[in-house]
């Protein structure tokens, strides 16, 4: 089974390729994927931790991803994943620190304060919820897609989003609230 | 009362949060760092895993993780010696019972998929071996004809590999494994606990081509795997790797092509005539304790009884009998002789497995069909009924 220089020329190539590829992609979509994670994980450390595990999980797993339009799903669906299963190792410890509002590392001068209070009630929302707001309201993607990405029925999407809102409704201040509760979820 | 939809609140929001959001890039190194993490990681958790599934199989006898693995609980009572046969049998795939399960792992090369009693499992390519390892398995993918090392998850998903490697064996006890790689200057040899309890032994070779390859051979015990060496000379040379990671050159052999854990001997050819090619086993140390020039030496059985004879004059069409000699003297106890219809060329193919010390797994080539062969120490032939996915046919994923 011997190997030709060609070959081995070949095969480095081929590493080099995957490297470069890999290479382009991270930096065409870092920026946005760690917005997505930072909705997610709800501070800047740990969306660091959460993108770059995705990033990491996506680089071994490079070779089997063919469909090249489908990589930001698939680095969502392992940042969903991976938060939600964070999320519930760390369950007791966020429910004790419940009262404490998390960092506000961003200063949005337009914002009027609404958006501040919105952000802390999305924060306290269950894993799957938020990543449906998440994913429904930041990403605007399609409940299929969504379906896809988290891995359940559009008719859970449509449950959880709608819970979501409604718990939103339900915590946020009587002037945010636009609509009654029923509304359709978009 | 703010009359902006609840949804549109919520959406200018998210953005307002993060859309001016800054952070220092991640580089491919720094991605790469982790993803050595997360395999460290994968590999500390997949020992309860690779646990729970030994216990799960026991009771099967014969899995994906190796025959070897029955020894783990001893029966309450020692079971009947089987019965060896004895002189010539004939394989004859057309008149054969068939088994329905297979015994042993098997690829399918054209689906690709690994085929284990447990079930079928899609592969990214095609493997010439493949074999468990922390919650996925390990293997060679067949790359333009050479051997590449690639990981797979526990969903056959490749997840770390890509370097040529020169093939890849176990133990018989189902504990380790360990392969070849080049490092782009020089080979090495891996020494890994199938569970990852242990570090990696890593035994560097001088640096040198790919060409002049390194190969592992088998287990000479628990913690002792062989290798054999080419170079640009027509010699092969044969190391012990111990567990130390030093390699020990051990004489006697033109080329190593078998070791027994059970029984510290290494066999291949050991000289070449004007009419015979004689082959044999020899001590670690060295010194020969066999000779045949009737048979070629493949695989020791697990248990080191018995080891696998060819006809040494077997052609590419594989050899017309497989011949299992006594591991400790290389008497012959039983043949197998393939019945090949008038005017059909055919063999044994090499690549075979044992199942324990009573049988062997092996693919049978007559004509332009091929079927895969139980041979029962006790005389019985078996086919295995199993469809491929084309015509490239089945092959056992653990060649040991």
């Amino acid at each position: 089974m011997g190997t030709t220089l060609e070959a081995m020329g070949t095969r480095h190539d081929r590493h080099s390729d995957k490297d470069a590829d890999f290479s382009a992609y991270m930096a065409a979509r870092q920026a946005a994927l760690y917005r997505t994670a930072y909705l997610l994980a709800g501070d800047h450390a740990g969306a660091e931790d959460l993108l770059q595990n995705a990033f990491a999980k996506l680089y071994l797993s490079w070779d089997k991803v063919r469909d090249r339009e489908a990589l930001d799903g698939y680095v969502r669906r392992i940042m969903v994943n991976e938060n939600s299963s964070l999320w519930r190792r760390a369950w007791k410890r966020r429910e004790h620190s419940a009262d404490t509002l998390p960092d506000t590392g961003v200063v949005d001068a337009y914002d009027d304060g609404m958006g501040g209070v919105l952000w802390s009630f999305v924060q306290t929302l269950p894993p799957r919820q938020r990543s449906v707001v998440v994913l429904r309201y930041y990403e605007q993607l399609s409940e299929a897609e969504i379906a896809d990405v988290l891995g359940i029925s559009v008719g859970t999407v449509k449950s959880q989003a709608s819970r979501a809102l409604a718990g939103l409704r339900a915590r946020a201040p009587q002037s945010l609230h636009p609509h009654q509760p029923g509304d359709d979820v978009r | 009362m703010n009359h902006t939809p609840l949804e549109d609140q919520v959406h200018d929001a998210l953005h307002r949060r993060v859309d001016p959001l800054q952070h220092a890039p991640f580089s491919v190194t720094d991605v790469r760092r982790r993803a050595r993490r997360i395999q460290r990681r994968r590999a500390a958790a997949a020992g309860v895993a690779v646990a729970a599934v030994l216990a799960i199989a026991v009771p099967f006898g014969l899995t994906a993780t190796g025959p070897a693995q029955r020894t783990e609980v001893p029966p309450a009572t020692q079971p009947p010696a089987p019965s060896i046969a004895s002189g010539a049998v004939l394989v004859d795939p057309t008149s054969a019972e068939t088994l329905a399960q297979t015994p042993v792992p098997l690829l399918d090369v054209d689906a690709p998929s690994l085929i284990t009693p447990d079930g079928t499992t899609a592969l990214p390519g095609p493997f010439s071996v493949l074999t468990p390892y922390l919650d996925g398995w390990v293997g060679v993918a067949m790359d333009e004809g050479a051997g590449i090392l690639r990981f797979l998850g526990a969903d056959g998903a490749v997840e770390d590999g890509g370097s040529p490697t020169g093939g890849l064996v176990g133990s018989p006890d189902g504990t380790r494994v360990a392969w070849s790689e080049y490092t782009g200057s020089a080979w090495q040899v891996v020494l890994a606990d199938r569970s990852a309890g242990a570090e990696w032994l890593y035994t560097a070779f001088p640096p040198g081509p790919e060409a002049h390859r390194v190969e592992p051979v088998g287990f000479l015990s628990a913690d002792e795997v062989v290798v054999r060496t080419f170079d640009d000379s027509l010699e092969s040379k044969t190391y012990v790797i111990g567990s130390g990671g030093a390699a020990v050159e051990v004489t006697g052999l033109l080329q190593a092509e078998s070791a027994s854990a059970a029984t510290g001997l290494v066999a291949g050819p050991t000289r070449i005539t004007a009419d015979a090619s004689c082959s044999g086993a020899v001590n670690g140390a060295g010194t020969p304790v066999w000779e045949t020039c009737e048979h070629s030496i493949g695989d020791f059985s697990p248990g080191g009884t018995y080891v696998v004879g060819t006809d040494p004059e077997a052609d590419a069409n594989g050899s017309p009998t497989i011949t299992v000699l006594d591991g400790s003297t290389g008497d012959e106890v039983v043949t197998f002789e393939v019945a090949l219809p008038r005017r059909t060329v055919g063999g044994f193919w090499s690549q075979m497995a044992w199942e324990g010390d009573e049988a062997l797994v092996v693919r049978l080539f007559r004509g332009e069909e091929y079927d895969l062969m139980r041979l029962g120490l006790d005389g019985t032939v078996r086919r295995i009924d199993i469809d491929s996915a084309g015509a490239s046919g089945l092959t056992v994923a653990e060649p040991w």
